[in-house]
């Protein structure tokens, strides 16, 4: 059984998400992750 | 985060909850790290009554302190985007606005003759511009709070400080991981979002961008510019080839009633790159004289003689800025010369433009300084 590919991003302001959400519609099959250190996520975007 | 390793190909991850530590792998991996807001570095600049403001957590800093504390006088260090924003959300709270600026123009990275428009605006709307006035420290008082400003030209009262003076990006993750900086201090990257390491990519204000106009890898640390090189790093980092190929350099902002927009070089820069420079300022109205609502508008063309091409261009007005600044933007775009920008066919009514819109009328003033130039 092969593992879902991962994809990581840090940083969830404005590029993070933007990234994370192309990255998804692309590739739905795709295991997105996204860290922010911050308390607020694409308040950026 | 606390580190990148690219050779595991593996992430080390604090929760900032618990301090707990976690690995994570990637197959790929995008680096969004942002910038932070620069500080003053001269003594006082760690007092809680001085603010940045960059993200939702400083805005909501800043409005709590005014809540608590109900400051009268406000000082912001910088003359820049952010700065003059601020003045126009400091004066509508009704404190009395101190603007500390190192040049003696507010925007001074704008032509003059914009920049004098918006010292106009700020001053017409009761802010105290201080001009050659850089801070050397902040004075506190025994709770550690900041009570006045000193600068070479004497010392200030103030109830708080909101520094304004630019952002540095967040790279040192990155650089300690290997990856390469460019020459502006940014992450180097290229125009499909990858940086010198395998399967990383990176976007947004930690990175650099290239400038379609000067043709050099630039740090423009601006959200829609982020949004956009974060799509691009998004779609590669998920097999599909896609390409960013850049900017003109677009802004605009709002500080008081008076819209400003850019786009392209500043007569300066278009020199420094090389370009055979020349410029035309021109002012007109809006929309037909006779409309409600119009108003005058100045605009600044900048161009290059050589090869009739626009360069940039500045505009400032109380109506109808803002937007038509992005037919300079596609025309930088397109290469467009002044020429083929006068004779554009424009949409034309009263209540939107004359008959020759205020972009048409400065082409074509552009185009006619070019031929006397040339005669």
């Amino acid at each position: 059984m092969s593992k879902k590919e991962r994809l990581v991003i840090i940083g969830g302001s404005a590029a993070g998400p933007s990234a994370a959400a192309r990255a998804k519609r692309v590739n739905p099959e795709l295991d997105v992750t996204v860290f922010e250190q911050g308390k607020f996520v694409s308040y950026g975007s | 985060m606390t580190k990148i390793d690219p050779n595991e190909k593996k992430i080390e991850v604090v929760n900032l909850d618990d301090f707990s530590r976690s690995h994570i792998s990637y197959d790929k991996l995008i680096i969004a790290t942002g910038a932070r807001s620069r500080k003053p570095s001269i003594p006082g600049s760690q007092a809680k009554n001085l603010f940045t403001l960059k993200d939702l957590q400083d805005a909501i800093a800043i409005k709590t302190y005014l809540e608590e504390r109900e400051p009268k006088r406000v000082s912001i260090i910088g003359g820049g985007f952010i700065g003059l924003e601020m003045c126009e959300a400091f004066r509508l709270r009704g404190l009395e606005t101190y603007l500390f600026c190192r040049r003696d123009l507010p925007a001074g990275n704008l032509e003059r003759e914009i920049s004098e428009k918006i010292l106009k605006e700020i001053t017409e709307n009761g802010v105290h511009f201080l001009p050659y006035n850089e801070p050397v420290s902040f004075n506190q008082n025994s709770e550690g709070e900041i009570t006045s400003i000193e600068t070479s030209k004497g010392v200030y009262p103030t109830d708080m400080v909101l520094a304004a003076i630019g952002v540095i990006p967040n790279v040192e993750l990155a650089k300690e991981a290997g990856v390469e900086l460019g020459k502006t201090g940014a992450i180097r990257t290229d125009f499909a979002q990858r940086t010198n390491l395998k399967d990383i990519y990176t976007a947004g204000d930690c990175c650099e961008v290239f400038n379609l106009i000067s043709k050099n890898w630039v740090y423009t640390p601006l959200a829609d510019i982020a949004n956009k090189q974060g799509r691009v790093a998004g779609e590669n980092a998920a097999g599909v080839k896609a390409i960013f190929d850049g900017v003109v350099g677009s802004a605009a902002f709002k500080v008081f009633e008076l819209e400003v927009a850019f786009t392209g070089l500043g007569f300066q820069a278009a020199k420094e790159y090389g370009y055979d420079v020349d410029w035309q300022i021109i002012e007109a109205d809006s929309k037909v004289g006779y409309m409600p609502g119009s108003e005058r508008m100045i605009i600044k063309l900048i161009f290059d003689r050589r090869s009739g091409k626009l360069l940039g261009a500045q505009m400032a007005g109380k109506e109808g800025v803002a937007r038509r600044i992005n037919v300079l933007a596609v025309a930088l775009h397109q290469g467009m010369t002044l020429d083929q920008i006068a004779r554009l066919d424009f949409a034309y009514a009263p209540p939107f433009s004359a008959p020759f819109d205020p972009i048409l009328i400065a082409a074509e003033q552009a185009v006619k300084k070019m031929r006397r130039s040339k005669m």
